[in-house]
């Protein structure tokens, strides 16, 4: 729902103030020295900076204007027609409107200034050119200073409108000056209106509080109307007018049946009848006041006739309603805000035809399905014979008993605490309370942790008891459990307990190859898996496309085979005799040579001890080379990085290249 | 100072038997409280007044029991409890639970849950006979429940929300449950736990209704943001001051549907 509170408008400050202050702030936030020195291309952005700075200053501050100012066809007609009537809407649409085309100027001179200051080429046209653009731009600034004198009065006064919610309940009091509308608002609501015996007191719309049957009412007091033409009414009146044209509220049209405001009752008729249009689709109470002056019953013959016709007149608009239309009670009353005769019943009628109408228009609405539950009360249906009492203790109800009779005054925690030094000071004991067999108890102290146990494993009475008992429970099952151990020993047969001990034994072999499988280095394909995505590189495809490209693919096969895993080293035995196995017959000479020179060293095999190594013989080293040939078997298996690997160092050490220099060295930080 | 002055003048109203009043500026005075029909559990606060105001009402009748739960004050959403017992969470430091046993009257077992939910209070919700519980609750806990509370347990939603505790408040006498509870739910609630429950709000307008509101088959208090609207419905439901739930239905029914339509 839309919130109707112009009171957090910000200031508007007249053209000169608004002028200062833009221009101030410039100076302030951004750089203030420049040299003649400086590249031209930084000279320019100093001063194109100072540009643009003060246009953005000055289209912020104009554009909350215009956004804080309500638009008058977007808010609520009534304050629309409010404003228009206090204001006068075209000279207000006027004022944004300038505000506006000032905001686009300024835009425009900046944009401009920004142009020609590329090609400013010295320090000194740079900074004429931007005295130049903040002239032009104050001057505009200076140009609109009486609508920007006119918005500000207009904020002044509109902070100071009463906050009225169009949309809420509301009784709406309208009349002729001086027939008691501001009286009757005090008497109901809190609201401190101003009540003087001459006309016009109330010169604008007033908002007090009232509260009937849970609910708050919004009374909103209005100034009186005289019966004229529409044109000629004044603003004071035309308040009135808009307030009763645009709220749907219960109306109180009040009626000064005594004559003593200066009106008779056939002019008060008269202006009930021009603005009866007014009053339609809502609740209408005729109220006749000062009745202290004279009675209802005294009222003249033709007067009489008179009330009764506005009488007739407000049951239509109930009629027109459609509900009650043989229900006129309430629609005519009398009271006297002087002796307080009928005040009450008064509000009570306007806010129960209120009440009535609304709700009669909610329950027509599709929303009512959304709540209809929150008007359900489900009460129980019995399901079984189990009776729930409610539980409230004896002396509850022998209290209440008491209360009636006389309330005594108990000495509350609070009364403790303001004597004796107030929050903060007072600390109450937490163990004034216990409920403990002896009360001499009640401020031991209770040590938390006894030669290293804690004293609340310890504290429960019973607990030895059930100790004990669960002890027995733990016994009873230990010997459940050893018989039926017994039982199972007797049963097996010694070839029984053999095929087990092998069953077992099988178990935690397959337990355990399976574990190791898991291991990632075991599970790792021969061939990379993402160069064998479909599993299609076999010897079978391979020896396949060898042989239709017409070669013998044998070779190639038993080579790829030595080479995978899991397969024992065989002998080579072919004729080529260490020599690398190539495919196809022609081998020349010179490429066997110089392979089998690349491959070995023929010279010396590896066992053979050189002087200087430490070994004994051949036969120590070869076992020497066999122990570290093991000992790195596990962890090339697990293709984990040994001592001899190649490493390549970090060559740029991130935290010695990174961050801010400082006056310290690149390489010590 | 003058949030102590207001709570002073609305407990000193004694016409209403529902306080409304503030736990530290904050009216979600459900969480920093416990009340059953055999006591009533109080936070810690700055200062006395928020105790006092339970004081006033209930003492010489029922212990009123100034605690922490596992050393937070947050003690209305941690612990459950009726005139039988009192489920504390498993977060309880053995110090709370001796005071708690100390102060409490021997009839009142006080039992430590090991649950992994540990707000029981926004877990379950309670009266003397019936306990909503969260779907989630561990069997343990469900079988403590009904032993330690002497209750028949159900595990139920409220309006979607499974966290029961948080979303109904409900005495011996009467319920007030989630404003989106549909009627349909409303009666199978009821049904279940033979008391009459009504939709509403508390804190003018909040849903989480165990948290504006603690109450017991005498006597309630509710956040100091309650309007006088809810005031009168959860007086009505919970038929304190000798007014009854159809009055909901009777009276109350154009204010009501002026407030929520």
């Amino acid at each position: 729902m839309v919130q109707y509170n112009f009171k957090k408008i910000t200031v508007v400050p007249n053209g000169k103030d608004f002028v200062d202050i833009i221009l101030s702030r410039t100076q302030r936030q951004t750089p203030t020295v420049v040299h003649k020195g400086y590249a031209i291309s930084r000279i320019r952005q100093f001063y194109m900076r100072k540009v643009k700075y003060t246009q953005t200053n000055f289209h912020e501050k104009l554009s909350t204007i215009i956004d804080e100012f309500p638009r008058l066809d977007d808010i609520h007609p009534f304050y629309g027609d409010l404003l228009h009537v206090l204001y006068n809407k075209d000279h207000y649409k006027l004022a944004l409107g300038q505000i506006n085309t000032a905001r686009n100027l300024i835009g425009k001179i900046a944009k401009d200034y920004v142009k020609l200051l590329k090609y400013a080429d010295s320090l000194y046209r740079c900074k004429t050119l931007k005295v130049a653009a903040l002239g032009r731009m104050c001057t505009v600034t200076k140009r609109i200073g009486p609508s920007l004198a006119y918005l500000e009065q207009i904020r002044q006064h509109m902070a100071r409108l009463p906050s009225i919610d169009p949309n809420t309940r509301t009784i709406l009091i309208c009349g002729y000056p001086n027939v008691g509308k501001s009286s009757f608002i005090n008497k109901i609501t809190r609201a401190d209106v101003d009540v003087q015996p001459y006309a016009f007191t109330t010169k604008s719309l007033f908002v007090g509080h009232t509260d009937y049957k849970y609910l708050r009412y919004q009374v909103i007091d209005t100034p009186g109307i005289l019966d004229r033409p529409f044109e000629d009414r004044n603003i004071i009146e035309m308040c009135s007018i808009t307030a009763l044209a645009h709220l749907r509220a219960a109306i109180l049209f009040f009626l000064d049946i005594s004559g003593s405001c200066g009106y008779s009752i056939a002019q008060q008729a008269a202006l009930f009848h021009s603005i009866k249009s007014l009053f339609m689709n809502k609740p209408l109470i005729v109220v006749c006041n000062k009745t202290d002056l004279l009675p209802l019953d005294k009222v003249s013959e033709e007067d009489m006739k008179l009330v009764m016709e506005m009488k007739a007149e407000a049951t239509k608009t109930v009629i027109g309603q459609g509900g009650e239309s043989t229900n006129d009670e309430g629609v005519l009353l009398a009271m006297s805000t002087l002796n307080e005769e009928g005040v009450i019943a008064v509000k009570n009628a306007a806010c129960e035809r209120l009440l009535d109408q609304r709700v009669e228009q909610k329950m027509k609405s599709k929303k009512i399905n959304d709540c209809l539950n929150r008007f359900h009360v489900a009460t129980p249906k019995p399901r079984d014979q189990k009776e729930r009492p409610p539980c409230i203790p004896q002396a509850v109800l022998e209290a209440k008993a008491k209360e009636a009779a006389e309330k005594e005054k108990r000495k509350l925690e609070r009364d403790n605490e303001n004597d004796n030094g107030g929050a903060g000071v007072y600390s109450a004991s937490l163990k004034k309370h216990y409920i403990l067999a002896n009360d001499e108890w009640k401020e031991d102290i209770m040590p938390e942790i006894l030669d290293g146990h804690n004293v609340y494993d310890f504290v429960d009475p019973d607990i030895l008891q059930r100790l004990e008992e669960l002890e027995r429970e733990e016994g009873l099952r230990q010997e459940q459990g050893e018989e039926d151990d017994l039982e199972m020993d007797d049963e097996l047969t010694p070839e029984q307990k053999e095929a087990l001990a092998a069953i077992r034994k099988k178990k935690s072999l397959l337990i355990k190859e399976h574990r190791i499988k898991k291991s990632t280095a075991e599970s790792r394909p021969i061939v990379p898996r993402k160069f064998n995505k479909d599993r299609n590189f076999t010897s079978v495809r391979m020896g396949r496309q060898l042989s239709s490209l017409g070669l013998d693919p044998s070779l190639a096969i038993n080579r790829a085979r030595s080479k995978s895993r899991g397969r024992k080293r065989e002998r080579s035995c072919d004729g080529n005799d260490g020599a690398m196995d190539v495919d196809g017959e022609h081998s020349n000479k010179k490429m066997r040579l110089r392979s089998t020179s690349r491959s070995r060293s023929v010279s010396r095999p590896p066992h053979e001890v050189v002087p200087g190594e430490g070994y004994k013989d051949s036969d120590q080293k070869k076992k020497a080379i066999k122990l570290a040939r093991d000992s790195s078997k596990k962890r090339n298996h697990d293709a984990k990085r040994g001592e001899s690997d190649r490493t390549i160092p970090n060559l740029k050490p991130k935290h010695l290249f990174s961050g801010k220099r400082g006056i310290g060295k690149t390489d010590r930080r | 100072m003058n949030a102590g002055l207001r709570i002073g003048l609305i407990s000193d109203y004694h016409l209403n038997m529902a306080t409304r009043l503030q736990f530290e500026n904050s009216c979600e005075i459900g969480v920093f409280s416990k009340l059953t029909n055999a006591y009533c559990l109080v936070a810690i606060g700055g200062s006395e007044n928020f105790y006092s105001v339970f004081e006033s009402e209930l003492a010489g009748v029922i212990p009123v029991v100034k605690t922490s739960i596992g050393g937070t004050r947050i003690i209305g959403r941690l612990c459950a409890g009726n005139k039988n017992g009192l489920l504390l969470p498993h977060t309880t430091t053995d110090q709370e639970l001796q005071h708690l046993r100390n102060s409490l009257p021997d009839q009142v077992v006080v039992q430590r849950v090991d649950e992994r939910l540990s707000a029981l209070g926004n877990c379950i919700a309670c009266n003397d006979h019936v306990a909503l519980t969260h779907t989630d609750l561990d069997r343990e806990t469900e079988e403590l429940i009904a032993d330690v509370l002497g209750v028949e347990v159900f595990r139920q939603t409220i309006a979607g929300n499974i966290l029961v505790g948080s979303y109904c408040t409900f005495s011996n006498r009467g319920g007030l449950v989630h404003p989106h509870t549909s009627i349909e739910d409303l009666d199978e609630l009821s049904t279940l736990l033979q008391v009459p429950l009504v939709a509403g709000t508390v804190n003018r307008g909040s849903e989480v209704v165990a948290a504006g509101l603690t109450v017991n088959d005498w006597t309630a208090f509710c956040g100091s943001d309650t309007t006088a609207t809810e005031l009168s419905v959860i007086e009505s439901v919970f038929k304190l001051r000798e007014s009854q739930p159809s009055s909901i239905v009777d009276e109350m029914r154009k204010s009501l549907i002026d407030t929520y339509v």
